[in-house]
């Protein structure tokens, strides 16, 4: 049986810049997966080329079986949701018109039905962004926006979640709540890929760290044997050590 | 669930009423001006007021409604492709581009060849020109990056303005008032043949626009958040741009450049009614006729038996709105 997202040998340069040389990896159901690398190290690039916005210059994605280029847009939108790095805070639209949005690939009527609209109130329960729905996007505070925003992908139910930096901004309490309200969905059998800086927080709810350095998955471990080697963690900086927390969670410090 | 019903309530609402908003100005309108017509003179027939009514205030009441409504339609349309309120056709040169064109055929002395309206056709070409320079100009990594949209445009856009000097220098003095004339942009009776193939394209393209509301939805948001939402982004923003400078093109050969009302329009529609395009859209371009419709019938009325041209009233209203807009803009902010 085929894995529900198989990347194989994608390659990616901006002009005469290289930045992802043959990049592999797949993932099933149920993962939740930390894109971990250096500013630059092309995990935005990745998560472009899965979600379909970018095309690779080599190499294939495969979702659910079937190419990606064999995907008409609408149907990988039923498949894979991508929530971008940036987006503009000035945008016009209420929380609820944004989280709306995930629902549109699933339908033709001209207006959300009812079964939208139940989908939408509860990502946006999930994501405790129900009380803001109809504030305009731009009155937000920066952590309220990023509620909103995973509100928006979870309203797409969609099988892979792609999220670029989903926790920048956030104080620590929404980081923690961002990342658990992921590894639910995790749970409930979806694929989730989060590009993150945050170490411990991929540590502690991922299930998979895929480092990315230059242009390659230089590591791909599991997080529960992540502090079985450490050679890893060199990558990000020399200063970096790593030990476990007292219920025995893996947990980097630095010097 | 109070959400659902509340939404499309106000929608319908605010539809009906910019619909009936558009129908009142497209009656009552060509009956005010500097000359009163009599109802009963013009149900009997009797000259000169039913022919004042129906070849003069009437024809130029529907293209200020047309027109106006096109290039409303347009400039909603230009800012939500580049995410930018102060974004229109104007800005990015495309309308000068017509302008430029429309001038040049009047430069020759061609405005009409063999019947066909010939500044229609320059408008058109002008727009087009531009649109490709333009484009072409930001196209990088097979993406069209805004900012640089915006410089060219505004390059451009200086560039078709010396042009359009040099024309007129070149133009002998009664084309050249002809040329300025034009440029002031300004609403007068036209034949119904034009007319009818101006709304035609207008219905046209404005269907077309309208259908894929959603999709400018998303793109307003971003354009991998539309890509991830099924919207093929490159040829929907291409489709965008075509069909945004037909209206434009069209409009503008039959009325000048006329200012502001593209850029006002969509950010009341947006601040007071909805973003929402699909309600966006259809109100803006019903609102946008409306408001030229009225500049128009202003400037029949207030200095008679001169006129002020449609163009001049709307610039009068717009352009210390446009500060207003800029003052009140916060800087816009990533997160």
């Amino acid at each position: 049986m085929s894995r529900l997202l198989e990347v194989d040998g994608i390659s990616f340069a901006y002009g005469s810049r290289s930045v992802l040389d043959s990049v592999s990896f797949h993932a099933g159901a149920g993962e939740f997966l930390a894109l971990i690398g250096m500013n630059g190290s092309g995990k935005s690039t990745l998560l472009d080329i899965v979600s379909g916005f970018r095309r690779p210059e080599a190499g294939s994605v495969v979702i659910g079986g079937r190419r990606q280029l064999e995907w008409k847009r609408r149907e990988m939108a039923q498949q894979v949701s991508h929530l971008p790095q940036s987006i503009h805070a000035d945008l016009p639209f209420t929380a609820e018109q944004l989280v709306g949005m995930g629902r549109y690939p699933h339908t033709d009527s001209w207006f959300e039905s009812e079964e939208d609209h139940r989908h939408i109130r509860a990502a946006m329960e999930r994501t405790s962004s129900w009380p803001h729905r109809h504030r305009p996007f731009q009155s937000l505070s920066g952590g309220e926006r990023q509620r909103v925003l995973v509100a928006a992908c979870l309203a797409q139910n969609a099988a892979v979640l792609l999220l670029d930096e989903p926790s920048t901004f956030l104080d620590i309490e929404q980081q923690l709540h961002c990342f658990s309200v992921l590894r639910d969905e995790a749970l409930a059998g979806k694929l989730c890929i989060a590009a993150t800086h945050d170490l411990n927080l991929a540590l502690t709810y991922c299930t998979r760290l895929l480092v990315l350095a230059n242009g390659v998955i230089a590591w791909d471990i599991r997080t529960a044997e992540a502090h079985e080697n450490k050679e890893w963690l060199e990558l990000f900086s020399r200063r970096l050590e790593l030990g476990t927390t007292p219920s025995g969670a893996p947990w980097v410090w630095y010097q | 669930m109070s959400a659902a019903p509340q939404l499309s309530f106000t929608a319908r609402y605010s539809l009906v009423l910019s619909l009936a908003v558009f129908i009142a100005a497209a009656l009552v309108l060509p009956w005010v001006g500097a000359g009163s017509i009599s109802l009963t003179r013009v149900l009997r027939r009797q000259e000169p007021d039913y022919e004042i009514l129906l070849q003069l205030r009437l024809s130029r009441t529907l293209l200020a409604l047309i027109a106006g409504g096109a290039l409303s339609l347009a400039g909603t349309l230009f800012q939500a492709m580049l995410r930018d309120a102060l974004a229109t056709p104007y800005t990015l040169g495309i309308s000068t581009g017509a302008s430029l064109g429309a001038v040049a055929v009047i430069a020759l002395g061609w405005e009409t060849l063999h019947g066909i309206p010939m500044t229609w056709i320059g408008a058109l070409i002008g727009a087009f020109a531009v649109l490709v320079i333009v484009i072409g100009g930001a196209f990088r990594q097979r993406q069209i990056s805004a900012f640089g949209l915006l410089l060219t445009g505004m390059a451009i856009n200086s560039i078709c303005a010396a042009f359009i000097l040099i024309l007129s220098g070149f133009a002998g003095i009664s084309r050249s008032f002809s040329i300025a004339r034009w440029l002031i942009g300004s609403i007068d009776a036209t034949s119904y043949t034009s007319l009818a193939v101006l709304a035609t394209v207008v219905t046209l393209v404005s269907a077309v626009i309208l259908s894929q509301a959603r999709n400018w939805n998303l793109l307003a948001v971003g354009e991998r958040w539309a890509a991830s939402r099924g919207v093929h982004v490159g040829s929907m923003l291409a489709q965008g741009y075509i069909l945004g400078s037909i209206l434009m093109a069209g409009s503008i050969a039959l009325t000048g450049p006329i200012g502001f009302v593209e850029l006002i329009v969509p950010h009341v529609v947006r601040s007071r009614v909805s973003s929402d395009h699909r309600i966006l859209l259809p109100c803006a371009f019903l609102l946008g006729g409306t408001l030229l419709a009225l500049c128009d019938t202003i400037g029949r009325i207030v200095i008679p038996p001169a006129e002020l041209p449609a163009g001049a009233v709307l610039a009068l209203i717009g352009g210390p709105y446009l500060v207003w807009i800029i003052r009140q803009r916060a800087p816009a902010e990533e997160i």
